[in-house]
C-alpha cells in the first residue's frame, strides 16, 4: 500500500476547513511545515483512519474532535493491489466508512465491509502486524524548561523504544500478550501447580470428593446393615409369629399326648410278654434239670464202668514197662565203669607231656639269664666312661665358636697392631762398637726398630742429646688397638685362659672328650637300646622262669605225646559206648515212670466213678428203680416248657412296636422343645436385632447418607468444573506460547539480519543486543564493548529505534507488503553527522517502501532529499 | 360439612446434601415449618382434620429427633386429628420407623398401617392404601371399590403413588393408580401424594403436591388443599392453600441472534429475576441457551455475578450457551499479533467438528477466557 492523498475535514484546529497533503512519492516524502501547522494532527488522523472503527468513539476519535464539536471526516488516497481507492471515514456524527474505486467513482464498500476492507489491506488477514510501522516517534523538539516538563523529558527518553515495543508487541502481542499469558498463569494456579497437578480450591474438592465417598461407603455399608438387620428381624418375628400359632401349639401338644398314651400301652405289653417270658424260662430251665438229672445219672454208670477196664490195663503195661528198664540199666553201667577207666588214663598222660615241657623251658631261661648277666656288667661299665667325658665336655668353654671368636679377636689384634706400626716413627740403629744411644734413658737396641712417639730425646754419649720430633700415632688406631686387646682378653678370660695357644690347647681337650661321649653312647646303643634298665628286666624274668630247673634225666617229648595220642582214642571210644548205652535206658527209665502214673490215675479214676456212683445212682441194687423215675420226670418237664413257649409266642405276636412307640413320643417331645428352643433363639436374637437398628436408626444414616450423597454430587460437580477450567486454561496457555514463539520465530531473526546493514552505516562493525524476552534492543556492541540502551545519548537511542522500524519495513517489503513509514517529529535529538547517515539509511528503505517524514526542522530535513508534497488547507 | 386440609410428601429430614450447609440448614427447616403451618391453615379454616398422604419422611429410618419434633408439632395441635399414612420413602414395611411413632403417637394422630376402613367421624369413613414398600407393583387402591362403609357416610380415599395414563411417579416407578379410582370405588374424595406438584386427576381425585418445594421440577407454588364436603352426594370443594416458605425458579433465558449487544444480554437477564424482596428466599437457577458472542457473554457472567448474593442459593448453567463469534469479536482481542493468531486458532479448534467434543469445549473455553482476559488487559 502506497499513500497518495490525505485529507482532513473539521479536525482539531482545522474546525470547518477542509486540509490536504497531495502528490506524496514513492520513496521519501517530506512534510516540512513549522510548528503548530498540525503536522500531528494528520499523524493521528492517519492513525486513527486505518485503525480506529468508523463507529468508534474512544479516546483517539475525540482527540480529532475541535472545540466546535461535529463530525469529523479523515480520508486518504491509497494505491493498493494495482488500483487507487479513496479510504474515507466520518467519527463521532453520521459515522460512516466508505471505499471509492478513485477512477471510476464507485464505492465497493460501506460501514462494516469497508473495514474488513481496511483490515484486509493492512493486516493480510491477519498473518502480521500492520500498524507497525505507524508509530509517532513520541519526542518534541523543545528542551522543557521547568522540572514537570524534565521529568517529562526523562519518561519519554527511557520510553524512546516504546514504538519499538509497540512493534514487537504487535507481533508477538507484547505486553498485552504478557498481561494475558500472566492472568491465564495466575488463573491456572489458583487451581493447579505448574505440573498440573490440582491444587487450591480444585485440589479441595478433589480430597473433598475422596473424603466424602469413604465416608458415604462406610455409611451406605451402615445402611445395608440396617436394612439387613431389619429384614432379619422381619424374618424373625414372622417366624416368632409362626411358633406362636394358636392351632400349631394345640397341634403339637395333642400329639405329644398321643404318643404318650401309645407309648404306655406298649410298655404295659412288653410287661406281659416279660412275665411270659420267664414262665417260660423257669420251665426251660426245669425241663434242662431233669434231663440234666437223667444224662448224670446215666452218665455215672457208664463212667463207672469205663475206669474200671482202664485201671486194669494200666497195671499190666506197668509190669511189663519195669522188666525193660532194669535190663537196660544194667547194660549201662557196664558203659560206665569202663569210660571211667579210659579217662583216668588220658589224664596221667596228659600230666606226664606237660611236665617234661615245663623243665625243657627251665633250663633255656637259665642259659639266657647268663647271657644278660655278661651284657649288664658291659654297660655298666661304658655308662661310667661316658658320663666322665660328658662332665669334661660340660665344664668346657671352649667350644668350638668360642675359639673361632678367640682367633677372630687375635687376628684383629694383629691388624690393629700392623696399622699402629706402619702410623709409627721408628729408630734402627747399628753400632759400630759398644757405645749406645740411650731414648729416654734406656739404650736402644741394635737392629730392632724402636718406635718414636711425639718428642723424643736421644742422648748421645759423648755428643750430646738430640730431640727427634717424631709424628705421633693416631688416637684412634691406639684406641682400636687398645679396643681389639681387650676384647681378646674377655674372650680369653672367659674361656680361663690367658693366651691364645691356651685357648687353642683347652678347646681341643674339650673336643676329645666330645669324641669320648659319642662313641660311649654307640656301645650303649648297641648293648641297650631301650636302656640298661631293661636288661635288668629281663634278666629277672630269665632268673624267674630258670628257677624250676633240675639236673635229671628228661623223657622224649615225641615218646610223651604218642602216648598222650592214643589215651584219648581210648577214652573217646569208651564214651561213646557210654553215651549209646544211656539212650535207651533213658527212654526205657522215662516210659516206665509214664506207665506208674498212668497207672495210678486209672486206680483213682475208677474209685472216684465207683464213689459217684454210690452218690448220684444209690446202691447197685436200687439203680434201675431210680432209672425210670427220672424218665418220668424228663417228660413232664419238657411237656411244660413246651406250653410256656406256646402262650408267650402268642403274646410276642400281639404286641405293638415299643420302639415305633418310643420314637413317636421322642419326636413328640423333640418337637415341643425344638419350638421352645427356636423360640428362645428368636427372642434372643430379635433383642440383638431391635438393638443394633436402634443404634444405627438412632443416628439417622440413611439421612447421613443422602447427606452425603448429595454433598459429593454437589463436590463432584465442582471438580468437574475445575477439570474443565484446568482444561481450557492449559489449552489457553500452550496456544498463547505456541503463537507467540512462532511469532519470535516468523519475525524476529528476519528482523535483525534486516537492522544489520542499516545499522552499519552508524557504527561500523557495531551490533545491537536484544533481551531474549521483550525482543527489544537492550544494548549496543561496538569497539569491544557493550553499552546499555540507557548509557547511550538521546540521539544514539532514537536512531537505533528508527533503524529498528526500518529493518520492519524491509522485512515486510521483502514479503511483498509494502507499508508506508510515517515519522512524526524523529531525529530531533541527532547531530548533523548522524542526521545525514541516518538520511542515508532512510534513502535505502525507500528504495522500495514509501516513507513520510512530518517534521518542522525543514533546514536540517533538507539534505534528506525526497519529495514535498502540496499542502493546502480550504474552508469547507 | 366434613372439613380436611388435605397434603402429602413433607419428606421431613430430607437432607439436601447438594447445597451448601447454610442453605441446607434453611431447607431442612422450611420442611419442619410446614407441620405447624398446617395445623394453623386447619385451624384459620375449621378443619378438624390434617390428611398427610403419605412421605411425610423422607427415610424409612430417619433420626430420631425429626420423628419427635414432627409428633411433638402435631400433639400440639390438639385442635385437629392428622391421618398419618405411609409413602413410598417411609413405606409401612419401614417398622423401626412406625414403631417409633406408635410408641410416641399422640392421641390425635392416627396412623394408618393397614388397608381397613377407618372412622374419621361418625359421617366420614377413611379407605388408606398404605404401601407396603418402596415399590409395592399393584393398585393398593383395588379394595376401596369393594370396602364396605357404613351406609350415608362419607367415603374419602388415601393412597401414595402415581395413576395409570399419567407421569411417572416422583421415584420413577411404574404408575398404577386407577385415575377412575374415585368413581369407581363411589368415593367422595381421594387424596393422592407422591408427585409433589399440585394437581387435579379428576373431580374428586387431586395430589394436594407437597407443601415445600424440594427442586424446580414443578412450577406451581406449593400449596396444602382444603377440601370440604357437604353431603355424600355433593361434589367436594377443594381450595389450593398456599404454605411454601421458600421459592424455587428454575429460568430458561435464551439470547437469540435479535438480542445484540451487551445491553440487551443484561437487560434480558435482568428481566428473568423475581422482585429483590423475595430473593433472599429463593433457589434461583438460571438456565441459558441459545448462542452469544464473547463480549455479550462476558457481560452476561458479570450480570449473574452481580445479582447471585442476592439469592438463598443461585446457580447459573451456561453451558447449553453457543458461542458465537465473529472478526469484530475476535479484534477485541488484537487485530493482529500472536494473541489474535491465538484466538483464531481456538476459534477452528471451537468449531471444528471432527474433534472431539471435549477438545472442542476445551477450545472454546479457553478463547471464552481469552476474551476476558484481553478485556482485562
Amino acid at each position: 500500500m502506497k499513500l497518495l492523498a490525505l485529507h482532513l475535514t473539521n479536525v482539531r484546529k482545522f474546525t470547518g476547513k477542509r486540509a490536504s497533503i497531495t502528490g506524496i512519492g514513492s520513496g521519501i516524502t517530506v512534510v516540512s511545515e513549522a510548528n503548530e501547522f498540525g503536522k500531528s494532527t494528520f499523524f493521528d488522523a492517519i492513525h486513527a483512519l486505518f485503525f480506529e472503527k468508523y463507529s468508534s468513539s474512544g479516546k483517539p476519535v475525540k482527540s480529532l474532535q475541535p472545540y466546535a464539536g461535529g463530525g469529523v471526516e479523515v480520508a486518504a488516497d491509497i494505491e493498493a493491489d494495482g488500483g487507487t481507492f479513496r479510504v474515507e471515514k466520518r467519527f463521532l456524527s453520521r459515522k460512516s466508512a466508505t471505499i471509492t474505486r478513485l477512477p471510476d467513482g464507485v464505492v465497493i464498500a460501506q460501514d462494516d465491509e469497508a473495514e474488513r476492507w481496511i483490515a484486509t489491506l493492512l493486516g493480510g488477514a491477519g498473518d502480521g502486524p500492520a500498524g507497525l510501522l505507524w508509530v509517532r516517534q513520541g519526542l518534541v523538539g523543545l528542551e522543557p524548561t521547568g522540572t514537570k516538563e524534565k521529568s517529562q523529558l526523562m519518561e519519554t527518553r527511557r520510553d524512546l523504544l516504546s514504538s519499538v515495543a509497540g512493534e514487537i508487541d504487535a507481533m508477538t502481542g507484547g505486553r498485552r500478550m504478557d498481561r494475558v499469558m500472566r492472568r491465564a498463569a495466575e488463573s491456572f494456579s489458583e487451581i493447579a501447580t505448574k505440573t498440573g497437578r490440582k491444587s487450591g480450591p480444585w485440589k479441595a474438592a478433589a480430597d473433598e470428593a475422596e473424603a466424602l465417598g469413604a465416608e458415604l461407603a462406610t455409611v451406605t455399608m451402615q445402611v445395608q446393615a440396617l436394612e439387613g438387620a431389619l429384614q432379619k428381624r422381619k424374618l424373625a418375628e414372622a417366624a416368632l409369629a409362626r411358633l406362636d400359632n394358636i392351632d400349631a401349639k394345640t397341634r403339637r401338644d395333642n400329639a405329644l399326648a398321643a404318643a404318650r398314651l401309645a407309648l404306655e400301652k406298649a410298655q404295659a405289653h412288653v410287661g406281659a410278654v416279660t412275665s411270659a417270658r420267664q414262665k417260660r424260662d423257669l420251665a426251660a430251665l426245669k425241663a434242662g434239670a431233669a434231663q440234666s438229672d437223667l444224662d448224670a445219672f446215666l452218665a455215672a454208670l457208664q463212667s463207672l464202668e469205663t475206669t474200671k477196664t482202664q485201671a486194669q490195663s494200666s497195671l499190666a503195661a506197668l509190669h511189663d514197662a519195669k522188666l525193660d528198664a532194669d535190663q537196660l540199666y544194667a547194660l549201662l553201667e557196664a558203659a560206665r565203669i569202663k569210660h571211667e577207666q579210659t579217662t583216668t588214663a588220658l589224664m596221667t598222660a596228659r600230666a606226664d607231656l606237660d611236665a617234661a615241657r615245663r623243665q625243657t623251658a627251665a633250663r633255656k631261661a637259665k642259659a639266657e639269664a647268663a647271657q644278660l648277666e655278661q651284657n649288664i656288667k658291659k654297660a655298666e661299665t661304658v655308662l661310667g666312661e661316658r658320663d666322665v667325658a660328658r662332665a669334661v665336655v660340660k665344664a668346657s668353654f671352649a667350644t668350638p665358636d668360642w675359639l673361632r671368636r678367640v682367633e677372630a679377636a687375635a687376628a684383629d689384634v694383629a691388624q690393629q697392631n700392623a696399622t699402629l706400626q706402619a702410623q709409627a716413627t721408628t729408630l734402627s740403629m747399628a753400632y759400630d762398637g759398644a757405645l749406645r744411644i740411650t731414648l729416654n734413658g734406656a739404650p736402644v737396641p741394635e737392629n730392632q726398630p724402636v718406635q718414636l712417639d711425639g718428642v723424643t730425646h736421644l742422648d748421645v754419649p759423648n755428643v750430646g742429646r738430640m730431640t727427634v720430633f717424631a709424628q705421633g700415632i693416631g688416637e684412634v688406631a691406639k684406641q682400636k688397638l687398645i679396643t681389639a686387646h681387650e676384647k681378646l682378653n674377655e674372650l680369653l678370660s672367659t674361656g680361663g685362659v690367658a693366651t691364645v695357644e691356651q685357648a687353642r690347647t683347652l678347646a681341643a681337650a674339650r673336643t676329645e672328650a666330645q669324641t669320648r661321649v659319642n662313641l660311649a653312647q654307640a656301645v650303649l646303643d648297641t648293648l641297650t637300646p631301650n636302656g640298661i634298665e631293661t636288661l635288668r628286666s629281663a634278666k629277672a624274668d630269665a632268673d624267674l622262669a630258670a628257677s624250676e630247673a633240675h639236673d635229671n634225666a628228661l623223657p622224649q617229648l615225641a615218646d610223651l605225646e604218642a602216648q598222650l595220642v592214643q589215651a584219648e582214642l581210648v577214652e573217646d571210644t569208651a564214651r561213646q559206648a557210654f553215651n549209646h548205652a544211656k539212650t535207651p535206658h533213658d527212654a526205657a527209665r522215662e516210659l516206665y515212670i509214664k506207665t506208674q502214673a498212668a497207672a495210678q490215675t486209672a486206680q483213682l479214676a475208677f474209685e472216684q466213678a465207683t464213689a459217684h456212683a454210690n452218690t448220684l445212682a444209690g446202691p447197685e441194687i436200687e439203680r434201675a428203680d431210680s432209672r425210670a423215675v427220672r424218665l418220668r420226670a424228663q417228660a413232664s418237664a419238657q411237656e411244660a416248657h413246651k406250653q410256656a413257649e406256646i402262650e408267650l409266642q402268642e403274646l410276642v405276636s400281639a404286641a405293638p412296636d415299643l420302639d415305633t412307640a418310643r420314637a413317636e413320643m421322642k419326636r413328640a417331645e423333640d418337637a415341643v422343645t425344638a419350638v421352645q428352643a427356636q423360640r428362645a433363639q428368636l427372642c434372643e436374637q430379635l433383642a440383638a436385632l431391635s438393638s443394633e437398628i436402634r443404634t444405627l436408626a438412632g443416628n439417622g444414616i440413611e439421612e447421613r447418607r443422602d447427606d452425603l450423597a448429595g454433598q459429593l454430587e454437589a463436590v463432584q460437580a465442582r471438580e468437574t468444573r475445575f477439570a474443565r477450567q484446568a482444561a481450557a486454561l492449559t489449552r489457553l496457555q500452550i496456544a498463547l506460547e505456541a503463537e507467540r514463539d512462532a511469532a519470535r520465530d516468523t519475525y524476529f531473526g528476519p528482523v535483525q539480519e534486516e537492522l544489520k546493514p542499516l545499522l552499519s552505516i552508524l557504527h561500523r562493525d557495531a551490533a545491537l543486543h536484544f533481551d531474549s524476552e521483550s525482543l527489544l534492543p537492550t544494548g549496543l556492541v561496538r569497539d569491544q564493548g557493550q553499552e546499555t540502551l540507557d548509557d547511550l545519548s538521546g540521539g544514539t537511542q532514537e536512531q537505533i529505534a528508527i533503524l529498528t522500524r526500518l529493518a520492519f519495513a524491509r522485512l515486510f517489503a521483502r514479503q511483498g507488503r509494502h507499508m508506508p513509514i510515517v515519522l512524526d517529529d524523529a531525529l530531533v535529538y541527532s547531530d548533523d553527522d548522524r542526521i545525514i547517515k541516518m538520511f542515508t539509511a532512510l534513502t535505502r528503505v525507500a528504495q522500495d517502501q514509501q516513507i513520510i517524514v512530518f517534521s518542522c526542522r525543514q533546514l536540517a530535513f533538507q539534505d534528506l532529499g525526497g519529495a514535498r508534497p502540496q499542502v493546502t488547507v480550504e474552508p469547507v | 360439612m366434613f372439613k380436611f386440609i388435605h397434603s402429602s410428601d413433607l419428606h421431613l429430614g430430607k437432607p439436601f446434601g447438594r447445597f451448601p450447609e447454610d442453605v441446607r440448614v434453611r431447607l431442612r427447616q422450611a420442611r419442619a415449618d410446614t407441620l405447624p403451618r398446617l395445623a394453623a391453615l386447619a385451624k384459620d379454616h375449621d378443619a378438624s382434620h390434617i390428611l398427610l398422604a403419605g412421605d411425610t419422611f423422607d427415610q424409612t429410618t430417619p433420626a430420631p429427633t425429626v420423628v419427635r419434633q414432627a409428633l411433638n408439632v402435631m400433639r400440639a395441635a390438639d385442635h385437629v386429628t392428622w391421618i398419618l399414612m405411609p409413602g413410598n420413602h417411609d413405606h409401612a414395611n419401614a417398622t423401626e420407623l412406625w414403631r417409633q411413632v406408635e410408641q410416641d403417637c399422640p392421641p390425635n394422630v392416627a396412623l394408618q398401617l393397614t388397608p381397613e376402613p377407618y372412622a374419621l367421624t361418625p359421617q366420614a369413613t377413611l379407605l388408606p392404601a398404605p404401601p407396603t414398600e418402596r415399590h409395592p407393583g399393584r393398585d393398593l387402591t383395588d379394595w376401596f371399590d369393594t370396602a364396605e362403609t357404613p351406609s350415608g357416610t362419607l367415603r374419602i380415599g388415601l393412597a401414595h403413588g402415581s395413576v395409570t395414563d399419567f407421569d411417572s411417579s416422583e421415584e420413577g416407578a411404574s404408575s398404577i393408580i386407577a385415575p377412575d379410582r374415585a368413581r369407581r370405588a363411589r368415593l367422595n374424595y381421594l387424596a393422592l401424594g407422591d408427585w409433589h406438584g399440585q394437581l387435579q386427576i379428576g373431580p374428586e381425585t387431586w395430589y394436594s403436591g407437597a407443601p415445600e418445594c424440594d427442586g424446580f421440577k414443578h412450577a406451581q407454588p406449593p400449596c396444602a388443599l382444603l377440601v370440604e364436603i357437604t353431603a355424600p352426594n355433593a361434589p367436594a370443594k377443594v381450595t389450593p392453600l398456599p404454605t411454601a416458605a421458600l421459592q424455587w425458579h428454575r429460568v430458561q433465558l435464551e439470547l437469540t441472534d435479535d438480542l445484540t449487544g451487551e445491553d440487551a444480554c443484561i437487560a434480558a437477564h435482568l428481566a428473568t429475576l423475581p422482585a429483590l424482596p423475595e430473593r433472599a428466599s429463593t433457589l434461583f437457577d438460571l438456565v441459558v441457551t441459545g448462542r452469544a458472542g464473547p463480549l455479550d457473554r462476558v457481560a452476561l457472567e458479570q450480570s449473574v455475578a452481580q445479582i447471585a448474593p442476592d439469592f438463598l442459593w443461585h446457580r447459573a448453567d451456561l453451558s447449553g450457551l453457543g458461542f458465537v463469534h465473529d472478526t469484530a469479536d475476535l479484534d477485541a482481542i488484537d487485530r493482529q499479533g500472536a494473541l489474535r493468531a491465538a484466538a483464531e486458532v481456538l476459534s477452528h479448534e471451537a468449531a471444528d467438528e471432527s474433534l472431539s467434543p471435549d477438545t472442542r469445549a476445551a477450545a472454546q473455553a479457553a478463547l471464552s477466557h481469552l476474551f476476558s482476559f484481553a478485556l482485562e488487559a
